[in-house]
């Protein structure tokens, strides 16, 4: 009797294992390998029924790619904001039509997902401040809690800041400060946090190395390479300032999808209680944007919706996304070309300041210090926006005068404050 | 008299402990394989970085804009060097014949060898089942892993499931297998620890070789082709010791299985009957440059092997003499020297504990995969090292055992000893539940 079951519950299990021929599902991402990976298992095991096919490309490649090749894509998913807008933008997405509910567009002001609904945040990352607690101990420093922290001269030498040109996530970080300062004051604490840090270019270490390791003690970047660095045993701790700027990813399905079931299987496995808890895993910590999934967080998560409650920020995504370039090419004429002289000036007047907090020249030192080459609204013209996209001849030639600008008004801030130090 | 002698034997350990501190690493985390020695210039140190954004790279479709990062395919089996070695660890077998070969893959040869000794190639697959294709080529087929268990009784009553896999084809692209075809399906093994691996002397391998052993364990070293001498050598890296050095292991892992050319393995994995894969663009020639290979191979070189852990723990200490005492120390050799190593001098001169002797042996016909590689027969497997294998579960929970990851845990994986193995085994099975958990305090240690 007992050979009888097992022999019927095997044919059973053979006839259900030939019932389900994977269907494949091409999904075009540029998430890192643990990320694929965690996704990859779990989704093939919530549905059988399909396989997926992974295609790497970063997010410029990714969209030659798309323009260019009749592209066999179902779904991109992944942390490209712009690439979406542009896509939904083109027609190249269809309206995803699958279970949308218990996953909020917002994050306080901060929007996440497509108004139009072409494509739908998968989950967040915030931008904040890795940093060593033994080492900020032995160098007496306190721990950061705003990006204004990172200004004091007593942090000097120990910050380490990402260069938004060559850093895949630094030009959002940059913009989420400038927005949330204002234009003039957000440029005034990121020179002066430059004025501290070494700066981080295209390496092949993360600052989350660089901290981890007690080269710094603190760093600003995304959370999760600290977080997970953390969450694997790093002697590491992270922290947000007041105002959390936000870096969604997305998943869209494309209009030309041939393997439309499986695209959305794979579209709500991402986004249901299942695929946002995947989120939580330490090699990959990311935030959810699945509230609900917050009640079983690990101990000590970020929850980015509760934060919102306490201090809301109004950022505006389009705006951030279409000045990325261009506010790029202002950090690397205020800072980057400059930092040396930066450096100089900067030190120079926190001295002076200190020698005489009431000279009415630091004021004017300051004011050179913090000369911007562009306004605010300038930096929001879309012709400006479009040419540092694309750069030309003119960009250079744009670049030459702000150069010439900066290095002039570095020099006069600095000659002031060693003015007012005696000509120290 | 004692004090002293005391002395002069803490003195002893100290030096002992000094001599492989900065080349092992006391992390004992989800990142203790990825961790350099210490010491490194800083040359040496951002050559180290470079080599584990290449490992962690996933590789890109030609034509790309990113060249650099450009050559997967037109046939691979992962995307990635970590998408099977996650974490710098080893791999797991598929745990139903639905699940895709994640961190395995199948070595495929017919009989005879080719010219250099190696396996003879099958005409339409070549040496390695590729499951995946690039757009507009078709992958080869899919492995589906089935098991049979038995179950196995020790003494004390334990009982212990072990799990026998077999192995069945789909989807095959390029016709079916012949009955003679010789199929070998392996788990991505450690890659940490591999330089001091290769630092040590072929002479010291060679002498551990011809040393007499008891309890039926021989032991040979395997003769291989190098790629770049032109010459056979000594075998010392892969399941069956296949691969003479670092440098010939990563470029075979990458053209492999991700079909990324080298300047040691320049052509395409195509096969002469796969035609869309010979059209298929190629991103370079070769894909990894010298640059890319040189920072590859650097990165391996340098990484740490785990320290053991708790060695003052009276469990761990017995755990080891029991090691011992049951012979399993005959193969997985304790303790190793290194030679002059000019390649990275800071790992010259070091004793190191890596619990391998680098030789073949007859490891019995239920694990025997019955395809010859150069001089190792289908009965022989390399005795893989053991140093950081009490933390293998911690940074991948599903990382199996043995050359093709059936052994769950490490006692299946002892159980499954046979041959030279046998005595060891047996030996294990025969201990108390106490002596056998001892025994496995002091593996976990490692």
């Amino acid at each position: 009797m007992k050979l009888k079951l097992w022999m019927i519950s095997t044919g059973l299990l053979l006839l259900s294992q030939l019932a389900v021929a994977a269907e494949k599902v091409v999904v075009l991402t540029s998430y890192p390998q643990e990320v694929v990976t965690q996704f990859e298992a779990a989704f093939e095991q919530a549905y059988p029924e399909y396989r997926l096919e992974i295609l790497w490309r970063q997010s410029r490649d990714a969209m030659n790619y798309l323009h260019q090749t009749h592209s066999p894509v179902d779904v991109y998913w992944t942390p490209a904001q712009r690439n979406f807008a542009v896509l939904a933008k083109e027609g190249a997405l269809r309206k995803l039509d699958i279970d949308l509910n218990g996953l909020p567009k917002k994050i306080g002001g901060f929007q996440i997902s497509d108004a139009d609904g072409f494509y739908v945040a998968t989950e967040t990352a915030g931008f904040g401040m890795a940093y060593h607690p033994a080492e900020l101990q032995k160098l007496g420093l306190p721990v950061p809690t705003d990006w204004k922290s990172l200004t004091a001269p007593a942090y000097s030498g120990h910050v380490v800041l990402p260069i938004p040109s060559k850093v895949g996530y630094a030009p959002m970080l940059i913009d989420t400060l400038l927005q949330g300062y204002g234009w003039e004051q957000g440029w005034s604490v990121l020179s002066q946090i430059a004025a501290n840090a070494s700066l981080a270019g295209a390496g092949a270490t993360f600052i989350s190395d660089d901290v981890g390791s007690g080269r710094f003690a603190v760093g600003a970047t995304i959370d999760f390479f600290a977080v997970s660095a953390m969450a694997n045993g790093k002697p590491l701790r992270f922290t947000y300032p007041e105002k959390v700027g936000y870096s969604p990813a997305h998943v869209g399905i494309f209009r030309e999808a041939t393997h439309l079931d499986g695209a959305k299987a794979f579209a709500s496995f991402v986004l249901s209680e299942a695929g946002q808890k995947l989120l939580f895993h330490t090699d990959i910590r990311k935030l959810p944007v699945r509230p609900a999934v917050y009640a079983s967080k690990p101990a000590d998560y970020f929850d980015p919706f509760a934060s919102a409650q306490r201090a809301s920020y109004d950022y505006d995504v389009a705006s951030g996304l279409a000045r990325q370039e261009l506010v790029a090419a202002v950090f690397d004429a205020l800072i980057t070309r400059q930092h040396a002289a930066l450096k100089t000036m900067w030190a120079a007047i926190h001295q002076a300041e200190q020698h005489a907090p009431k000279d009415a020249r630091l004021a004017k030192a300051r004011r050179h210090a913090n000369w911007l080459p562009l306004t605010t609204e300038q930096a929001n013209d879309a012709a400006l926006q479009q040419a540092f996209i694309k750069r030309d001849g003119n960009t250079d030639k744009l670049e030459l005068q702000w150069d010439a600008e900066i290095t002039r008004h570095y020099a006069l801030a600095t000659q002031l404050a060693q003015v007012v130090l005696g000509g120290k | 008299m004692k004090l002293l002698l005391l002395l002069v034997v803490l003195l002893l350990s100290l030096n002992v402990a000094a001599d492989e501190a900065d080349v092992t690493t006391r992390d004992a985390t989800r990142d203790a394989y990825a961790q350099p020695i210490s010491g490194l210039a800083e040359t040496e140190r951002l050559q180290f970085f470079k080599g584990r954004g290449l490992v962690r790279q996933i590789w890109v479709i030609p034509p790309s804009e990113n060249p650099e990062i450009a050559g997967l395919g037109p046939l691979y089996n992962r995307i990635s060097c970590i998408a099977c070695h996650a974490g710098n660890g080893r791999g797991f077998s598929p745990a139903t014949p639905q699940e895709p070969m994640r961190s395995m893959l199948v070595r495929l040869s017919i009989p005879g060898s080719e010219a250099l000794g190696e396996p003879k190639s099958h005409p339409a697959y070549g040496g390695q089942l590729n499951e995946n294709g690039v757009p507009g080529v078709l992958g080869e087929g899919r492995a589906e892993v089935r098991y049979s268990e038995k179950i196995l009784r020790l003494t004390g009553g334990e009982q212990v499931s072990l799990r026998k896999p077999s192995l069945s084809f789909v989807d095959l692209a390029y016709g079916e297998f012949p009955a003679y075809m010789q199929i070998s399906p392996r788990i991505a093994p450690p890659i940490f620890g591999l330089g001091l691996l290769q630092a040590v002397p072929e002479a010291s391998i060679v002498a551990l070789a011809e040393a007499k052993k008891s309890h039926g364990i021989k032991g040979r070293v395997n003769r291989v082709w190098d790629v770049e001498q032109q010459k056979t050598v000594l075998g010392r890296f892969g399941w069956k010791a296949n691969m003479p050095n670092l440098r010939q292991q990563i470029a075979g892992a990458f053209i492999g299985d991700m079909g990324i050319t080298s300047t040691l393995f320049t052509q395409e994995n195509c096969t002469p009957v796969q035609k869309a894969c010979q059209l298929s663009p190629s991103a370079g020639k070769p894909e990894l440059n010298v640059g890319q290979l040189q920072a590859t191979e650097f990165y391996h070189l340098a990484l740490a092997a785990p320290r053991q852990r708790n060695t003052d723990n009276l469990e761990v200490q017995r755990g080891a003499k029991l090691f011992k005492q049951a012979q399993c120390a005959a193969c997985h050799v304790p303790e190793l020297k290194t030679g002059e190593f000019s390649a990275l001098p800071a790992m010259s001169r070091r004793t190191i504990h890596p619990y391998t002797d680098l030789l073949l042996h007859d490891m019995g016909a239920a694990l025997a995969d019955h395809r010859p590689d150069f001089q190792a027969t289908g009965r022989e497997w390399r005795t893989p090292p053991l140093w950081g294998i009490g933390l293998a579960q911690k940074i991948e929970p599903r990382a199996g055992f043995l050359h093709d990851g059936r052994a769950r845990n490490l006692l299946e994986a002892v159980l499954w000893h046979d041959g030279e193995g046998a005595a060891s085994a047996q030996i294990v099975k025969e201990m108390s539940v106490f002596d056998r958990k001892t025994l496995f305090k002091f593996l976990e240690s490692l």
